[in-house]
């Protein structure tokens, strides 16, 4: 126990040594590439933080993240809000919390548990996005909403203007560092330890006073925050909102950084992101159609080889040795 | 009558056209240890989910210190002080073995007695930090009775507590109950005679869902309508 929160220690503190050291090497253009999958790692981290502790597999995920995108777009297109970046991304943040409390609520009370939580949600992502496409006069229908404005803060006197590449590249990389700390601090403590309880078998958590619906409905709405945040952030820096981004495509990716990073280990799921963006881009340059073929037949050996994803490899390597060492 | 803990009146409870349980009545005194025993069928585990407010009776009530539990959330049930151990060893088997104690005692308020303490009365001292799931049978059962003990109930209900175990297990357990008596009150249901006597408590008899016969464990043993039911002679 003790030794795997080292380990993760040491994994994360060298992922945040790369980010430091990236900016001297790479041009702008390199940067807004790793900033933009950043966001999804935060977006993928979100959806593990719940499906990692508690089983349960959330398939419109995407609808939370386009929620965030959608309010923040709204709130930085009128002009007549102050501190409109700052209060777009609570905005943003709240909204997805609430769509999660009410639908949550029915679910986890209702007592929806596996495969059919899977489906619900499946379908809240596919109504999230016919609705962004069908109420035009407020979402701009199928074109989303163009020239959203980068963010910018005035802190304690200092103008923090992040519409150039460095800038926005050390605020999102923060944001995502302090979230995945967080998150990864109290899926570890009382909190972590109860859901997994409640995973392994939930009438025995019931019957020793724990109130495991509200505990899965809580981290539910941390978690969709989590998204609506990603999301809000991703709209300022790409400066539109479309659909797309609360659709079924993006609800599957999120799931496949998920299951390639490793579920439960949170930090995976943002190298999942970034890994699986940057050979996407490289594929996608080379051949368009070749892409998601790969992409499939990648999820599919991961599940079978790597069903604890990337980040395990090195723990099997190590397993496997053992065992060829004690074999000879 | 102020030191009664549960009281189950009149209690029946019917699935579709079958009586499961008709006409059952348990007074459990604060400290005091019973058993309830039967023949398979006979309805043990039935009248042990009316009495834990998992089941709600068709007919009659289950009063706990005077709240009546029928229906209510199980994490309500346990916080007013029923701990509750099931047939099948239900322990968190992804955690270890002292995740497991620490998981249910995070679900009191005010807990008294340590973890250690409980490691130590479980006989699991020297496997703390094995998981859960890697443990033998007979010390699931053990680990679970524990879990219920750490959410310092005032009332243990036991459901076949000794299922799987091999006799010296039984014993231990038998056991181990007796040293817990006195400190809350502890309703066991088994199969297992050899564990009922070691006990030797007041004892229920169950058959087709209603009473039998009840009172002193060595009235019940040399009952020869008891023994007919237990023999299949009727």
């Amino acid at each position: 126990m003790i030794a795997r929160d080292r380990n993760w220690l040491l994994v994360f503190a060298v992922c945040v040594g790369l980010t430091i050291v990236y900016p001297f090497i790479a041009d702008g253009y390199q940067l807004t590439v790793i900033r933009d999958a950043l966001i999804f790692g935060l977006f993928a981290a979100s959806l593990d933080f719940f499906w990692g502790r508690t089983g349960i597999l959330c398939f419109g995920h995407a609808a939370f993240f386009g929620i965030g995108g959608y309010i923040m777009a709204l709130v930085t297109l009128n002009d007549a809000i102050p501190f409109a970046s700052l209060l777009g991304m609570m905005g943003a943040v709240t909204g997805a919390a609430f769509v999660a409390a009410i639908i949550g609520y029915f679910l986890f009370f209702g007592g929806i548990r596996g495969s059919y939580f899977t489906i619900v949600t499946l379908a809240m992502g596919v109504i999230c996005q016919q609705a962004a496409v069908s109420w035009s006069s407020v979402t701009g229908g199928d074109s989303g909403l163009i020239g959203i404005p980068p963010i910018e803060f005035d802190v304690g006197g200092t103008h923090l203007d992040l519409s150039q590449d460095l800038p926005s590249y050390i605020f999102v990389s923060a944001i995502v560092a302090v979230v995945v700390l967080a998150l990864w601090s109290i899926s570890r403590g009382r909190w972590g330890t109860v859901l997994t309880a409640i995973q392994d078998n939930e009438v025995r958590a019931a019957a020793l006073g724990h109130n495991a619906p509200l505990r899965l409905l809580v981290t539910f709405v941390l978690s969709a925050a989590i998204a609506g945040l990603a999301g809000a952030l991703y709209v300022c820096m790409a400066g539109l909102v479309a659909p797309d981004l609360s659709g079924l495509l993006l609800s599957t990716e999120v799931i496949v950084w998920v299951a390639v990073g490793g579920r439960g280990t949170l930090l995976g799921p943002v190298l999942g992101a970034i890994f699986i963006q940057r050979a996407q881009q490289t594929i996608s340059s080379f051949n368009p159609s070749l892409w998601p073929l790969l992409l499939g037949c990648v999820f599919v050996v991961i599940v079978f080889v790597l069903p604890d994803g990337i980040l395990s490899i090195y723990a099997r390597l190590k397993a496997l040795l053992k065992g060829r060492r004690r074999a000879s | 009558m102020s030191d009664v803990l549960l009281q189950a009146e009149n209690v029946g409870i019917r699935f579709g056209g079958l009586q499961a349980l008709e006409a059952l009545n348990l007074t459990v005194r604060d400290k005091e240890l019973c058993c309830i025993i039967g023949p398979n069928g006979a309805g043990k585990s039935t009248f042990l989910n009316v009495l834990t407010g998992t089941l709600r009776p068709t007919s009659g009530s289950v009063r706990f210190l005077g709240h009546d539990i029928a229906g209510l959330p199980l994490h309500r049930i346990a916080r007013l002080g029923i701990a509750r151990k099931f047939q099948i060893p239900s322990v968190f088997p992804s955690l270890s073995v002292e995740d497991n104690l620490k998981v249910a005692r995070w679900g009191v308020p005010s807990p008294v007695r340590p973890v250690g303490d409980l490691l130590e009365l479980v006989a699991l001292g020297n496997r703390a930090a094995t998981l859960a799931g890697e443990l033998a049978h007979g010390q699931k059962q053990w680990l679970e009775i524990g879990m219920a003990l750490a959410i310092e109930p005032k009332l243990l209900l036991l459901d076949e507590p000794t299922a799987g175990m091999t006799p010296q297990e039984t014993l231990a357990t038998a056991e181990m109950l007796l040293r817990l008596k006195g400190e809350f009150s502890i309703v066991a249901v088994e199969h297992d005679i050899r564990f009922v006597r070691a006990l030797n408590c007041e004892t229920l008899v169950l058959h087709q869902g209603r009473r039998l016969r009840s009172g002193p464990f060595h009235d019940i043993e040399t009952d020869e309508m008891v023994r007919d039911v237990y023999l299949g002679r009727r």
